[in-house]
């Protein structure tokens, strides 16, 4: 028996007592966050407080690109804008085209009494940090409040359709990638115009079209782009490239698998795109 | 004097602690990509298990959950995966602890290796029940190069001051 005025339990509760305490706040902080959301202001001081580290952790990887392209030799360099230059004179005879081809295709709209294509503008990002992607297909980018960003906005690469804005803090803004499983695009097919929607699965590099009869005109190689359907991603922006098409006999769906184009491993910076205006119709 | 030396050895010992910690947020926040992004060893986690090791008074469940949300919040999954996995590995450490300072370096890492795999499981485990299926055992790569991370930052302290090891 512990003497008289001495504390019987020393060290307070035991290693097991504490776990299953610990754990239990654990299950209470999964089940707030999951189902109520009620977590994104511990999210939000968090990503304040590792703002300063991740961008310390970047610069002397960004310095060094700037210094390794300073030294690219100055032929590589000629010959590049060359290049450029050839292109440029191409692309301008293009736009020249395409103008027209604008400028008809929105009289056209008027005249039909459709609404005009809503115009877009992009804020330019950089990627901040990229964590696993067991369980959140996620990237975080630099531009946050600040730059007017809000969730729901597209992300697009150079190449195509990199996902889209779903939180957004004072300078940083997480991105779910189109390959998070719970991500649904709305595409259509850009050879035959049918119409789908494209889910992630959860896999980097691999996209699925889902529910498309087995009747259905596709082959392997085809183009999907956003087909605007949601309003939310403007229509036209590459999102895939269907790799595999087979079908099971006990499935009356077409099991469709894609590549998404954009490179998030490849592309460092991305455009966010937001409309300019919001124009009131009567 | 005697107080005031042990003063001064615990103000040391926060510091590097919180140097330690600022050290595996950055470590962790630098841009890897492809391949080394899998294999990425979880800093953070060993940091905790480190702390439990060789620091149980002031490293223990609650730093661990602490980390573990930070961890969390780094990989944009829900509130608590991490967190519950890291305190059930500081709950392994607290019963292994006595046990792991007999050994040298490589020793203590090859047996950590499978509570570096329990805690991956755990997250494996939470994140399923709470969200989704995993997508893939790819999960499981950084507990081989966590152990290995170990190995190299044990061996390094101990030749930096002589501790963690008791050779008969």
């Amino acid at each position: 028996m512990a003497a008289s005025g001495q504390p019987m339990f020393v060290r307070g509760l035991g290693a097991t007592s504490r776990l299953i305490i610990w754990l239990l706040v654990g299950l209470a902080m999964v089940a707030l966050d999951s189902r109520y959301h009620a977590l994104e202001g511990l999210r939000a001081s968090l990503a304040l407080v590792t703002q300063p580290l991740r961008h310390a952790a970047r610069a002397p990887f960004e310095m060094a690109d700037e210094i390794v392209g300073f030294f690219t030799r100055h032929r590589a360099l000629q010959s590049e804008r060359d290049t450029l230059l050839q292109e440029r004179a191409e692309l301008h005879a293009e736009i020249n085209a395409s103008r027209d081809l604008v400028r008809e295709y929105s009289e056209l709209r008027r005249l039909a009494a459709l609404d005009s294509r809503q115009e877009l503008r992009g804020v330019t990002a950089s990627l901040l940090y990229q964590g696993h992607d067991w369980f959140a297909q996620r990237i975080t980018l630099d531009r946050g409040e600040k730059s007017a960003l809000r969730a729901g906005l597209p992300v697009v690469g150079a190449d195509g359709l990199v996902g889209q804005i779903s939180r957004v803090y004072a300078a940083s803004s997480e991105v779910t990638l189109v390959t998070n499983r719970d991500q649904l695009t709305p595409v259509f097919i850009e050879r035959t115009g049918q119409r789908g929607l494209v889910a992630g699965s959860g896999r980097s590099g691999l996209l699925e079209l889902r529910h498309m009869t087995v009747q259905t005109d596709v082959r392997e190689g085809d183009l999907l782009m956003t087909s605007g359907v949601d309003r939310v991603y403007p229509a036209g922006i590459p999102v895939a490239r269907v790799t595999r098409v087979s079908r099971s006999p006990a499935n009356p769906y077409l099991r469709i698998e894609c590549l998404p184009l954009a490179g998030i491993e490849r592309d460092r910076v991305v455009r966010v795109l937001m409309p300019v205006a919001v124009e009131e119709k009567p | 004097m005697v107080s005031d030396k042990a003063a001064k050895h615990e103000a040391g010992s926060w510091r590097s602690l919180a140097m330690a910690l600022l050290l595996a947020i950055w470590l962790q926040s630098l841009p890897w990509s492809g391949i080394g992004l899998v294999m990425r060893p979880d800093f953070l986690l060993l940091l905790v298990l480190y702390g439990c090791l060789h620091h149980p008074h002031r490293v223990g469940m609650g730093w661990a959950f602490a980390l573990g949300l930070l961890s969390d919040f780094q990989d944009g999954v829900v509130f608590g995966q991490h967190a519950m996995a890291y305190v059930s590995g500081a709950y392994v450490m607290h019963l292994l602890r006595l046990r792991l300072l007999q050994f040298d370096p490589l020793r203590q890492s090859i047996q950590l290796l499978p509570v570096f795999v329990m805690v991956q499981l755990a997250v494996l485990l939470i994140g399923w029940l709470a969200v989704a299926p995993p997508s893939g055992w790819g999960i499981v790569l950084p507990a081989v190069s966590t152990t290995v991370l170990w190995y190299g930052v044990a061996l390094i302290i101990q030749l930096w001051h002589g501790k963690g090891m008791r050779r008969e």
